[in-house]
């Protein structure tokens, strides 16, 4: 067997996986505030203010990485969730229900940070544009999957109810992502492009994917961190798990 | 700068936001192994109590 997959299979071991997500997610969280830590104060005292909006456009030093982890980590989740459906792979099902509270918090400051903006520049907290109602349902979705998974006892079938909706919510995405090409918006239109030619000038770029960078890195310190703690609720009573929990009282002493 | 309480407010969001999603993870990974401990405790306890009774 290929060593990535032999990996892979270990990983799947709820004991191994709790020992892998305790070693790694804080370097994840680690790693992401120190990359964020730069990337707000090169948003906030290192690059120029901008001719037209002043120095209200660095909020979206916060916003737009927000905005670009709300709709990744629903597409990953949406992918864990097909593969949990499929293959009916435990750790897929834990991990699919960790991304939901992550791309929730993530949403909502996407919205909240887009509302605050808004206010000065287009003279309102809220507009029902496309793409800020198409974001709105986004969010809803997330407080569906979270309130589907909690509502039902057994964790394995709501899980597999939550991914369903997680997998057809996944429709949404293309929409909030074309919703200012499709439809006459408010909000502006992309002004950065990965691949292409942005509209942002390369001054003011720098921060911005340092903050790209270290949204990343956060969310897999908080994936994994909210992955082992639902493992421990879902194995709770294994034998490993009481070993575990005197471990930690031992450490505590 | 200009526009400071909007941008305060924002950043305030965003460190608020993170901060609870960094405390809530933590919180419930204490809450299972505590939880654990006090099944590990019941269980015990139960054992002690069948011994004797026998």
């Amino acid at each position: 067997m290929h060593p990535l997959v032999r990996w892979f299979h270990t990983l799947g071991s709820p004991p191994y996986f709790d020992r892998f997500a305790a070693r790694w997610a804080p370097w994840g969280y680690g790693l992401g505030l120190l990359v964020m830590a730069w990337g707000l104060y090169s948003a906030l005292f290192l690059v120029p203010a901008d001719y037209q909006q002043k120095d209200s456009f660095r909020i979206l030093y916060i916003h737009v990485p927000s905005a670009w982890m709300s709709l990744a980590v629903f597409a990953l989740m949406a992918l864990y969730a097909a593969i949990a459906l499929v293959w009916r792979i435990k750790l897929c099902e834990i991990l699919a229900m960790a991304c939901a509270p992550i791309g929730a918090g993530f949403t909502v400051i996407t919205l909240a940070t887009g509302s605050i903006w808004g206010k000065p520049m287009w003279g309102t907290w809220w507009d029902w544009d496309p793409r800020l109602t198409t974001e709105l349902i986004l969010l809803f979705l997330y407080l569906g999957v979270i309130g589907l998974y909690n509502a039902i006892d057994d964790r394995r079938a709501a899980a597999r109810a939550a991914a369903l909706l997680a997998v057809v919510g996944v429709a949404l995405l293309p929409v909030i992502r074309y919703s200012v090409v499709w439809w006459n918006s408010l909000h502006q239109g992309q002004t950065i492009s990965l691949l292409g030619k942005s509209s942002m000038d390369a001054s003011m770029m720098a921060p911005l994917i340092w903050m790209i960078v270290g949204t990343k890195l956060w969310f897999i310190g908080a994936l994994l961190t909210r992955a082992r703690a639902d493992n421990l609720r879902r194995e709770q009573g294994k034998a490993w798990v009481a070993e575990l929990a005197g471990a930690a009282t031992g450490g505590a002493k | 700068m200009e526009y400071q309480e909007y941008i305060i407010a924002a950043y305030a969001v965003f460190a608020i936001v993170l901060g609870w999603d960094f405390v809530a993870g933590r919180l419930q990974i204490r809450r299972e192994l505590r939880l654990a401990r006090s099944r590990a405790a019941r269980s015990a306890a139960r054992s002690q109590t069948s011994e004797l009774s026998r």
